[in-house]
């Protein structure tokens, strides 16, 4: 219902990413849980396996009415379905999705399929980040620029290990310092070498002299001389919180880590600011790119 | 665990001065060209400097102690919290600089 009343309210590819992005927060949620039920993260209350089964499912039914409503964009255009690497990914997601929740319903003795379940769990994170941003490029952009494209993913995978950050501060475990760590590492090599130097060579090279004229005398010309010129600055100081919290992280011993809660809240909220920071970008950078397709149009 | 909000406090003071170059090379086009003449690109020096203060202050913080006990730069809780606030200044002051110079114009 949730679903068929976005398609409703959007017939064009913004409903097709409302839905996505609502599957990453379920993706989100699933990967949480079952990072709680086999001890990774601090177990709360409740019945937490059924919470991963139930939002699993979710997870697969937005899934599928995602890729369901990107078919029907497609068809409704009158263009080839499936040919593109965005399509071709989503297909590839929806049946490790498929692999995932069937047999989690069909089997009875599942210790044995448990390990896969993890592994792939955990895979599909990444290539989901990856085939959303990848889609979010396709549907403002329309033709696909390759280093803007590294950009938007690397912005993608530094909010996905920043998630795993403010998860391993809120629910620590004996290893949580040292997955912590790996995170933050990622976090700081997403945000510098593909955000950062991407973004920026982008922007030296092709942004000025393409871009930035077209939206100038389009018809919103805020979209660079508030919006860009807000984000090309704002943006550096991403890369230097990332690492300070990086490096705060290496230098921290476990066994502070572990009995100082306010200290772990602390570093937590470094890490919800490099989050809203980047999701901020994401915004900011569709924004600019919508407003450049739309002066191109103009 | 004496130095543990070293990088932080640097992070703080790096992006406290690199807000305030960026506002102040928006409002005065003489400060713009000389970001220019530095390296060819205003991005690029802001991006230069804010990197070049980062380390400046790293480093002054994990050499003298006195700094460090005088800015509490042992104090995790203190230096995220003052590193959330001034981001966030910092942010609504650009973004009120530049709206305001587009609703002039």
């Amino acid at each position: 219902m949730f679903i068929g009343g976005i398609a409703l309210a959007y017939e064009n590819w913004v409903g097709h990413a409302l839905i996505a992005i609502i599957s990453l927060l379920l993706m989100v949620y699933a990967l949480t849980t079952g990072a709680t039920l086999k001890g990774r993260i601090k177990r709360s209350s409740g019945n937490i396996s059924k919470l991963h089964r139930k939002y699993g499912i979710y997870f697969g039914t937005f899934i599928l009415g995602s890729f369901i409503y990107g078919l029907w964009i497609k068809l409704q255009h009158g263009e080839p379905i499936l040919l593109s690497i965005h399509g071709k990914l989503g297909l590839i997601i929806l049946l490790i999705i498929a692999l995932q929740v069937l047999p989690s319903l069909i089997l009875k003795n599942r210790a044995k399929y448990r390990e896969l379940h993890k592994i792939v769990g955990y895979s599909l994170a990444p290539i989901l980040i990856i085939d959303a941003s990848w889609g979010l490029y396709n549907g403002v952009i329309a033709g696909t620029k390759n280093l803007v494209l590294l950009h938007s993913i690397s912005g993608g995978l530094a909010a996905l290990v920043l998630v795993w950050i403010i998860l391993e501060m809120r629910y620590p475990t004996d290893r949580s310092l040292a997955r912590a760590r790996v995170a933050s590492y990622l976090a700081a090599f997403f945000v510098t070498a593909g955000c950062w130097i991407a973004g920026g060579y982008n922007y030296l090279t092709s942004y000025g002299s393409q871009v930035k004229p077209v939206i100038l005398e389009g018809p919103y010309p805020w979209a660079h001389e508030i919006v860009m010129e807000m984000k090309e600055h704002v943006f550096v100081f991403l890369p230097i919180i990332a690492l300070s919290l990086s490096i705060t992280l290496s230098v921290l011993d476990r066994d502070t880590f572990l009995s100082d809660d306010k200290l772990r809240r602390a570093l937590s909220m470094i890490a919800f600011l490099a989050l809203f920071m980047v999701l901020l970008m994401f915004l900011m950078g569709a924004i600019i790119s919508n407003a450049g397709q739309i002066g191109t149009e103009a | 665990m004496k130095k543990s909000a070293t990088l932080i406090a640097s992070a703080t003071i790096a992006i406290f001065l690199t807000g305030c170059i960026i506002i102040a090379h928006d409002l005065s086009p003489d400060f713009k060209q000389l970001l220019i003449t530095l390296t060819g690109n205003h991005w690029t020096s802001v991006s230069m400097i804010i990197i070049v203060l980062f380390a400046l202050f790293s480093g002054l913080f994990s050499s003298l102690k006195s700094m460090r006990k005088f800015l509490r730069v042992y104090d995790v809780r203190l230096w995220s919290t003052a590193l959330l606030v001034v981001t966030l200044l910092m942010m609504l002051g650009i973004f009120a600089e530049l709206a305001a110079r587009y609703l002039a114009d």
